[in-house]
């Protein structure tokens, strides 16, 4: 290509050089969109979920109770929050770790209130409970998350989309598995938390996958 | 420059576009280290560029907003070629072509013994399946129907035959 292949291909792009309305800043859009969310979330909490087993089953142990539940919650909003600041052109790299932290945590104090169940209960504390409808419950309300969060990641159109795919992927992953601690009237064991973690596996991988098609900028 | 381009006012685009192509140049040779992909690597840079204005937040710095864009064009430019590299192979022989078919006689009858001799070399069912579909384009169904292999397994003796014609041959040009 010389200079005037250059300037041939800059005279196309200043000929078709509409005006364009800039982006609110990434922070702002991933606030937007999960206080949205947050309403409706908490709307069907209170409307349907089953609160008094959820505090039965943590009986003695709130304190784990809420800590688990925040990092849940944590993961899920950094991961959001990471994808949106990873659609912009030179965001930093580091956005790609912010998450792993909570999601750590998450994954360490649910293994303790299992093995604290597997304690409790000796091998009925390996029994699968209902995780066949844990991952239906999952993998169902992250793609109903994953259309809005898709459409607004979108705007962006990212130019590197695979990892902001993947990382809405494990935010709305981890922000279902936050409702359902909501909807789960029974104590997690290991295979339950298992599967959760197949859940989130086959959601990451699943908007990895949908991530040219539907986010790509060329 | 960025900030005016953004509310259409195309003078200021022309100048922002042409102001960055030193820049962008540099990071791409940088990125890809060769100057023969530069050209793309820019033009693809640009096209991007165009096409993701809007993500550009006034008062932020351009430079690493820019350098991102070029480096992503860079990387997509490498794993492409990557790609290609994998899958083609170099055969010098078909580049000697000539306006007289006379003359593309001795190159043409040399790739002919090529071929006869890697087909030779072949299994039977993918000599077969080779021979039949490729060479004699025949459709898969008429080829099931000479060879008695199914569709399937004509398809299976195709790719695997090609795959070990594609080792032969890069093993030849060693």
């Amino acid at each position: 290509m010389t200079a005037a292949k250059v300037d041939r291909l800059i005279d196309e792009l200043v000929a078709e050089a509409a005006p364009v309305t800039p982006l609110a800043s990434p922070g702002y859009r991933a606030f937007a969109w999960l206080g949205t969310i947050a309403l409706i979330g908490a709307v069907a909490i209170y409307a349907f979920a089953d609160l008094r087993s959820l505090l039965d089953r943590y009986t003695d142990r709130e304190g784990q109770m809420v800590l688990e539940m925040a990092a849940m919650l944590a993961t899920g909003v950094i991961a959001i929050a990471a994808a949106f600041f990873l659609s912009i052109p030179g965001a930093s790299r580091r956005w790609l770790a912010a998450p792993l932290p909570p999601f750590a945590a998450w994954l360490i104090l649910s293994g303790m209130g299992c093995y604290a169940h597997l304690v409790e209960r000796g091998a009925g504390g390996l029994e699968v409970g209902e995780s066949g409808e844990c991952l239906l419950f999952i993998v169902t309300t992250s793609a109903l998350l994953a259309a809005p969060l898709f459409w607004r990641l979108s705007r962006a159109r990212p130019i590197d989309p695979l990892p902001v795919a993947s990382l809405g992927g494990l935010g709305i992953a981890a922000l279902s598995a936050f409702a359902l601690a909501f909807f789960h009237p029974f104590t997690v064991t290991f295979l339950d938390l298992a599967m959760h973690l197949a859940a989130i596996l086959i959601v990451v991988a699943v908007m990895g996958m949908l991530n040219r098609r539907t986010l790509a900028s060329s | 420059m960025l900030v005016a381009a953004q509310t259409g006012d195309g003078a200021a685009y022309r100048r922002f576009l042409t102001s960055i192509v030193p820049f962008a140049r540099a990071v791409a040779r940088r990125r890809s280290g060769s100057d023969a992909a530069v050209d793309d690597i820019v033009q693809d840079a640009l096209i991007t560029l165009h096409r993701v204005r809007h993500t550009y937040q006034p008062g932020r710095p351009v430079k690493p907003w820019l350098a991102a864009i070029v480096t992503r064009r860079a990387i997509d430019s490498l794993r492409r070629h990557g790609r290609v590299a994998r899958q083609e192979v170099s055969n010098p022989v078909a580049y000697e072509t000539y306006a007289d078919p006379q003359a593309n006689r001795d190159s043409a009858a040399d790739m002919a013994r090529s071929l006869a001799r890697m087909t030779q070399e072949l299994p039977p069912g993918q000599k077969e399946a080779i021979e039949l579909v490729k060479l004699k384009e025949m459709s898969l169904v008429e080829a099931s129907a000479v060879s008695g292999q199914s569709i399937a397994s004509l398809k299976v003796n195709i790719h695997r035959a090609i795959k070990r014609m594609r080792a032969n041959l890069k093993d030849d040009e060693r």
